[in-house]
């Protein structure tokens, strides 16, 4: 297996043993979550895919939790619904229908 | 994140579960061989899996380990008195070997006696490196001894331990793998706040965690499916042209070692249910090499690192939840982060304080959770494929268990796997 480092998200060289940086659950982060489920294949890919998620779904929360008056908050709750769908499904070894679900959200 | 039947399905472990069944698909650590130390002494309870059993040594010096409760009426097997290759119950006079065979049943009148009809419940056990080992299966898929390189050095090259944890396995296993906790949880304080004295301190030691953990905040993080289980990396900048990696192994179904360097000692643990609230932690300090060092057996006895002290009898650590663990908080103001002494108390500390089953619906995971998400799909994977007849490999081919963790630099060019080979295959 490729080590993880080897190359990012952009372009046509998307690697799926790379770990999406999730710093923030913007169009750019949901879009090379995207990248590397389509190309994602491996035990160990799936287990990068489901921690992004993972990850997501987290900051999601928080934000839901912090931030009662944001006007973002249906469509935010919406992508932490829809996290929490990608990432069973990702547990369940569908990565092509997390990718479908997620890109609904760009 | 896991679902709640996930979460259920990794952490029960009594009979007919998947975690069960998957567990009694593997040898296991039981007791300690001093616990039964010579033939026809007294007997001793383990529970296992949810099992209340009862080891003894028999006259010819085998051990067995049988149903705690008796087969004639239930009454405690512990009571029982060991004599001439057998366990006799001292409520009617039934006596067992070994094997569970009814070798005795004095209450009855000579004719109407059935003893060769009755059997009660027996695992076959064997003694190896330095532990006896339980087998709790059924007999037709009875699995080969892992070879771990502890299990095969000389006794003098090795200290093994065992402590009672008051949490299901998994979380167990999870502080395991989890290699960002050691930063925080494990720290001194000078140490976590990066202070002058203490950077002077081990840029230039030949700590090489302590040293590349400054260097490099944000590690990389990757992990490998083995036939043992898994391979978890984690990459740090070194100099120049080098990375420093940290390898650890967890291998099917709860064993995990921590990262070696070489010229050290080795350590590593197993975690074995003792039901669904509890655990058996089994610690191993290992030198491939040489008996273990004054210095080695010195931290040993000062329950600085992974060794803590028990009681004698129920193995429950003497820091422990009922005393707080002994925290000294005027410690833990002025120089480490818990102010609990010793890595061993600090993590049982943390791990019982999650509740005895974490609630895995309700976490809050990132990326450098990558370790324990892969574990957790390893395990389900296994224990699904179990529920569809598939055996779990690992357990039938022992071999696959001797391997050595590692931690290392490399050039960048190298893949980890490769550049550690020589390092990580053990070399007993």
């Amino acid at each position: 297996m490729e080590l993880n480092a080897q190359s990012g998200a952009s372009g046509s060289e998307v690697n799926p043993a790379h770990i999406v940086p999730v710093t923030n659950f913007s169009a750019d982060t949901l879009w090379s979550i995207i990248a590397h489920m389509e190309v994602s294949t491996d035990f160990e890919h799936l287990v990068y895919r489901e921690a992004e998620l993972d990850a997501i779904w987290s900051i999601t929360g928080f934000f839901l939790v912090n931030e009662p008056d944001s006007n973002q908050r249906e469509a935010v709750s919406r992508l932490h619904t829809g996290a929490h769908k990608a990432h069973d499904l990702v547990a369940d070894r569908r990565p092509a229908e997390a990718a479908m679900l997620l890109r609904a959200f760009l | 994140m896991l679902s709640r039947d996930e979460n259920e399905l990794l952490t029960q472990t009594n009979s007919g579960t998947s975690a069960g069944e998957y567990f009694r698909r593997f040898w296991l650590p039981a007791l300690l061989p001093s616990e039964v130390p010579t033939p026809d002494c007294p007997p001793v309870r383990v529970r296992l899996l949810g099992e209340d059993l009862v080891a003894f040594r028999d006259t010819n010096g085998q051990v067995g380990l049988l149903e705690e409760a008796c087969a004639h009426r239930r009454a405690s097997l512990f009571w029982g008195r060991n004599e001439e290759c057998g366990l006799r119950c001292v409520y009617h006079g039934w006596k067992f070997d070994v094997n569970g065979i009814c070798v005795d049943m004095p209450n009855e009148p000579q004719e109407y006696r059935f003893e060769n009809k009755v059997r009660t419940v027996a695992y076959p056990t064997r003694e190896y490196g330095g532990l006896v080992w339980v087998y709790m299966g059924p007999p037709e898929h009875q699995p080969e001894l892992p070879k771990l390189e502890w299990a095969r050095v000389p006794e003098s090259h090795r200290y093994i331990s065992k402590r009672l944890q008051e949490t299901n396995y998994l979380q167990a296993i999870e502080g395991g793998i989890d290699s960002s906790h050691s930063n925080f949880l494990h720290a001194s304080l000078e140490a976590f706040r990066l202070t002058d004295s203490y950077v002077e301190k081990v840029k230039n030691s030949n700590n090489l965690r302590a040293k590349y953990h400054l260097l490099d905040k944000a590690p990389w993080f990757t992990v490998k499916k083995t036939d043992y289980g898994l391979v978890i990396a984690v990459r740090r900048k070194a100099e120049e042209d080098r990375y420093y990696w940290r390898l650890t192994q967890f291998l099917v179904p709860s064993h995990t070692m921590i990262p070696y360097q070489a010229g050290h000692s080795i350590h590593g643990h197993c975690w074995v249910p003792r039901d669904d609230q509890t655990c058996w932690v089994w610690t191993m300090s290992w030198n491939p090499d040489a008996p273990l060092s004054h210095e080695d057996l010195e931290t040993i006895r000062d329950e600085t690192f992974v060794h803590a002290r028990v009681d004698p009898v129920t193995f429950k650590p003497v820091r422990n939840k009922d005393n707080n663990y002994m925290v000294d908080r005027e410690q833990q103001r002025t120089s480490t982060m818990t102010g609990i002494h010793g890595f061993a108390s600090q993590d049982q500390a943390i791990q019982e304080s999650m509740s005895p089953i974490v609630d895995r619906t309700r976490e809050r995971l990132g990326t450098s959770d990558t370790a324990i998400i892969a574990m957790r799909r390893l395990l389900l994977q296994e224990m699904r494929e179990l529920a569809q007849a598939h055996e779990p490999f690992a357990a039938q081919h022992g071999d696959v268990y001797w391997v050595r963790s590692a931690s290392l630099l490399l050039k960048r060019d190298v893949e980890f796997d490769k550049g550690a080979r020589e390092l990580m295959k053990a070399e007993v």
